[in-house]
């Protein structure tokens, strides 16, 4: 298997406090990398560094390489614009664009085009993400006359539509029911026929259900990495068992 | 002791109740009294003629035309540069660094300045230096623009309510949610891209408050335009820039420092003030329409 994201010594600070200690970690072309661990860990922080968001916070300072298919994200020049998109981000809380249905989906392919004749990729990338059935007859109406289940499904489609070679998933199913969860599950398991996935889950049953590997992060360090099926029944930290197991977090 | 409680706060409920009181009365006085006195001359003739020469009769209307011209100018000068300043400030600018620590001081500053400070500078800046420039310039030295005139009365006055602009923009800016911000960059857009996009689509209604604050505060300021434009009397209503015009706002000092007979021009100071009034209601309503009208058309979209 190719490795499409490469993580080597990667430290990340806001102003002096350190949030992700030297992390080394290596996602895989067309894997779901699952990534736990109790708030705090750097789950965020890693996963908001791989698309380069955290430069919005003036007070982030990062050290060490990650490399996205051969290019150092943070040394190479980068067009922080075409990076975003193909590493496309889908964040804890779903966030609607004020506008149209439709409008949301066609806002990313709009910032670079014409933006008319996108009727047949808004259909694929909402029925990629399961909502296709619901909005169909009202792609006119408010994003936000959505439920927070569909708002989220919106989110993702939205998202695919930038067509993104790895998805970012940040909490994506935080605040859903279980219906809307397992339906962005199911969509997931489609999805990585083509894009690679890096999810991050504060819920360690999503993991143990969607990832083919899992990482499990503690206080800005990577404990452990390794098949999902490992970490969950014969992890090599104890602090890993503890944590999957539910015994803290 | 619970009953010295129960007064102490009745005490306060009535101190708090009276002190609105006296505000709502205190306006209720001062409109009663220009309403009271200013209507009964109050006429189609006042709102359409010109004043006598010797200004102890006619209307008003070249000081009606004047307010409503100047203001208009003004908000054209104004918003677009508080707006400007505003995103700068507020997207663009890096918030810890020294340039927006200083540009905010300054605008702190502007909007605690006298206001017949800014009619001085006005006469400085405008007036001699940049229309005594152009007519050095494009009029062979000929007096074209370097008097005064609406054009500079109307940039003295926008100078005078660029912090207000400014302030009330920035705090639309700021109540858009960052999280939309964060969705556009996500999706690869450009800071150009998401402020165009996303945040000045969201802040429209806020701009506008601060252009119907500033259609407000200049609509009455009589001290910047003293040497930069106003005129005391004239026959014709100004049809270029660089035309002296009248205002309401002068006329009513005028009446009430020049005319000999102070008692047969009161009549005509109390109605005079009324239009004031009524004017720049008129002005803050056309803004405050025009605002609910892009409001109610962004929510439709």
């Amino acid at each position: 298997m190719k490795t499409i994201l490469e993580l080597k010594g990667f430290s990340a600070w806001y102003d002096h406090h350190l949030a992700l200690k030297e992390i080394s970690l290596e996602v895989q072309d067309g894997e779901i990398l699952g990534v736990i661990g109790p708030a705090g860990g750097g789950k965020s922080t890693l996963i908001r560094s791989l698309n380069r968001m955290n430069d919005l916070d003036p007070k982030f300072r990062a050290d060490g390489t990650i490399r996205y298919r051969g290019i150092d994200l943070y040394r190479d020049p980068v067009d922080l614009a075409v990076l975003r998109r193909k590493l496309g981000m889908v964040f804890a809380v779903p966030v609607p664009l004020p506008g149209s249905i439709y409008q949301n989906l066609a806002f990313g392919p709009r910032l670079n085009g014409p933006g008319d004749g996108l009727d047949a990729q808004v259909e694929k990338c909402l029925r990629a993400a399961f909502l296709w059935e619901e909005v169909k007859d009202r792609l006119t109406l408010s994003a936000f006359s959505l439920s927070g289940g569909q708002q989220q499904r919106l989110c993702l489609a939205r998202t695919l539509m930038l067509e993104p070679d790895v998805l970012l998933l940040d909490e994506p199913c935080s605040g859903l029911d279980p219906l809307s969860t397992a339906k962005i599950e199911e969509a997931l398991q489609v999805l990585k026929k083509d894009v690679t996935v890096v999810l991050v889950t504060n819920n360690v049953m999503q993991a143990s259900r969607c990832a083919d590997r899992t990482a499990f992060f503690l206080q800005g360090r990577l404990v452990e990495c390794g098949p999902t099926q490992q970490i969950f029944v014969n992890p090599r930290e104890k602090t890993t068992r503890d944590y999957v197991s539910g015994r803290f977090g | 002791m619970a009953r010295w409680i129960q007064i102490v706060a009745a005490l306060f409920t009535g101190l708090t109740g009276l002190s609105c009181l006296l505000i709502l009365a205190m306006v209720a006085i001062i409109l009663g009294d220009i309403v009271i006195h200013g209507w009964p001359s109050l006429s189609w003739t006042f709102l359409s003629s010109a004043p006598s020469a010797d200004l102890g009769g006619g209307g008003v209307f070249p000081a009606i035309f004047g307010t409503v011209a100047l203001v208009l100018l003004m908000t054209v000068a104004v918003v677009p540069l508080g707006v400007a300043a505003a995103v700068y400030l507020h997207e663009y600018a890096p918030q810890d660094s020294p340039v927006v620590y200083f540009v905010r001081l300054a605008l702190q500053n502007l909007a605690g300045v006298p206001a017949i400070v800014f009619g001085l500078f006005g006469l400085g800046l405008f007036v001699r230096f940049a229309g005594g420039g152009l007519d050095a310039i494009f009029f062979g030295g000929r007096l074209t623009f370097g008097q005064p005139c609406i054009l500079w009365a109307a940039l003295t006055l926008a100078i005078l309510t660029l912090p207000t602009v400014v302030v009330a923009t920035e705090e639309s800016l700021r109540a858009v949610p960052r999280s939309y911000r964060e969705a556009a960059y996500a999706m690869g857009a450009t800071r150009w891209q998401v402020t165009w996009r996303v945040v000045l689509p969201q802040s429209v209604g806020g701009m506008l408050t601060g252009a119907i604050l500033a259609v407000s505060r200049g609509a009455g300021e009589v001290a910047p335009i003293l040497f930069t434009g106003a005129a005391y009397y004239l026959k014709d209503l100004p049809s270029k820039l660089n035309d002296q015009f009248m205002e309401l706002g002068y006329h009513v000092y005028v009446l009430t420092t020049q005319s000999p007979d102070v008692e047969k021009t009161k009549p005509l100071l109390y109605s005079t003030v009324l239009v004031l009034l009524l004017v720049t209601f008129a002005l803050n309503l056309v803004a405050v329409l025009i605002r609910s009208r892009i409001r109610r058309r962004l929510r439709s979209t």
